[in-house]
């Protein structure tokens, strides 16, 4: 099996997985709706105010809801000793990592997708024109976070705690990934002309380069054992 | 069972480290609150810039020491090693929160504000945040081992990251509004320069004395769970032996 092929299979496994359970992203895009709402209790917004603040709550949800994701790629793993039988695999573990990373990344865009709608109606925004801008912002943030998650995701599945150790050592370090998607959101958002906000989706494609590369060779290290 | 050679060196220097940490700090200190003139636009209170400044370089310092640590562990899987990083982890913790401490008490005086989202404050909370989180991971993990392990890819992950944070923020905020107060238009004199060098060789002299110590500590403590391990399973055979 070469390592293409196991990159294949893994991703092939977690989709066949999902949609005979549908436990993944039914409990994201549910949870996300709840976080929307207390977003909405939260904040009484206008339209105006809502254009403000909307790229911010945005990413805050889909953030959250990704750990959620990301969490559970790998802990349902521990089912059955599964994740042993993954660390046997004979190929090198950057395959699993990246059959993970593809899972991981289709989980968060889907999602993504089915909550954007959401968003436009429960906070009235105007129709977007530049959806196609919107839709890179997404394919790029949701990269980058699932890149260096699913890293965590393998190495808090083994230890105490790990609901809490995933978010507490993720968040910070997708700091960069938050600022540049919040700012590149809400510039596409606002139809503001592109070279505006572009400097946000070069930097998302650098973080994207470097930390799956990071990530990818790391991976080695959190996987043997 | 011997003592590790590293050890021992570091026992037969730390000596110099520490003396020369205290003598560099009492110069500085002295250089720094009596010697030296107040700021022409700050006054007396510049004179925290001599703790401050030192702090944050150090906690800097101490940061990439562990960075390349991790990296050293990974690659040769020394323990002493990975005692190293988690001395080093938790004093650049220290150093950074005593950095933002004494940041924000600069702040008051001089921005008028305890607190200001400005990009480097932004960027060592972030910082301080994987510290934690770094020593965090490593009291959740039973192994000590994965510990170690897991510890280094942590910090490598991290050390990569910093840059790209750092300049993340330097944009979200340059571009919102002006930075409150830049330190690039103003040329530091030399009669600030001398306490501050002072000061901040002292500070990393203090800084690598404790990282010895607790180094020490840390690898002397792994030896005695070793050593009790062995006596305990002689003992339970001795008795199964009679």
């Amino acid at each position: 099996m070469t390592s293409f092929n196991v990159i294949r299979w893994i991703l092939w496994k977690d989709f066949v997985t999902e949609l005979r359970s549908r436990e993944t992203i039914s409990s994201m895009v549910f949870f996300a709706l709840i976080v929307i709402l207390i977003f909405s209790f939260s904040f009484s917004m206008d339209q105006q105010a809502a254009r403000e603040v909307i790229a911010g709550i945005m990413w805050v949800a889909f953030a959250f809801t990704g750990i959620i994701g990301l969490g559970k790629s790998f802990s349902t793993e521990l089912q059955n000793d599964c994740l042993e039988a993954l660390q046997m695999v004979p190929e090198a573990k950057g395959a699993i990592y990246l059959g993970k990373v593809a899972a991981n990344f289709a989980f968060m865009f889907v999602v993504e997708i089915l909550l954007f709608p959401m968003f436009v109606i429960l906070f009235n925004l105007e129709v977007v024109e530049e959806i196609s801008l919107l839709l890179l912002v997404f394919f790029l943030a949701t990269v980058g976070l699932s890149a260096i998650g699913t890293l965590f995701s393998a190495l808090t599945v083994q230890i105490r705690a790990r609901e809490v150790m995933l978010p507490i050592l993720l968040l910070p370090l997708v700091v960069p990934v938050m600022i540049a998607a919040v700012e590149a959101t809400k510039g596409a958002l606002n139809g503001d002309p592109l070279a505006m906000y572009e400097q946000w989706l070069e930097l998302l494609v650098i973080y994207d380069v470097v930390f799956t590369v990071v990530s990818f060779w790391m991976f080695e290290f959190v996987m043997d054992s | 069972m011997t003592i590790h050679r590293v050890i021992r060196n570091v026992q037969r220097f730390e000596g110099w480290f520490g003396g020369g940490a205290v003598l560099c700090l009492v110069a500085g200190l002295y250089l720094g609150l009596i010697g030296s003139p107040p700021d022409y636009y700050q006054g007396e209170v510049v004179r925290i810039m001599y703790i401050h400044v030192p702090l944050a370089h150090t906690s800097l310092l101490g940061y990439t020491v562990l960075a390349v640590g991790s990296l050293w562990y990974l690659w040769k899987r020394d323990p002493i090693v990975d005692n190293m990083c988690q001395a080093v982890a938790a004093l650049s913790a220290v150093f950074t929160a005593l950095a933002l401490g004494t940041g924000m008490i600069w702040g008051k005086p001089t921005w008028d504000t305890w607190w200001t989202w400005d990009a480097r404050l932004t960027s060592f909370t972030v910082l301080l945040l994987i510290l934690i989180g770094y020593l965090m991971l490593r009291t959740f993990v039973d192994d000590p081992e994965k510990e170690a392990r897991y510890g280094a890819i942590l910090a490598i992950v991290g050390f990569v990251d910093l840059p790209i944070i750092h300049f993340s923020v330097e944009w979200w905020r340059t571009l919102h509004q002006p930075q409150s107060i830049s330190m690039r238009g103003v040329s530091i004199s030399s009669g600030l320069l001398m306490p501050l060098l002072f000061m901040s060789i002292g500070m990393s002299l203090l800084f690598s004395y404790m990282l010895m110590v607790r180094t020490q500590l840390l690898y002397l403590d792994r030896l005695l769970h070793a050593k009790k391990g062995r006596l305990l399973s002689q003992f339970h055979l001795s008795k199964s032996d009679s």
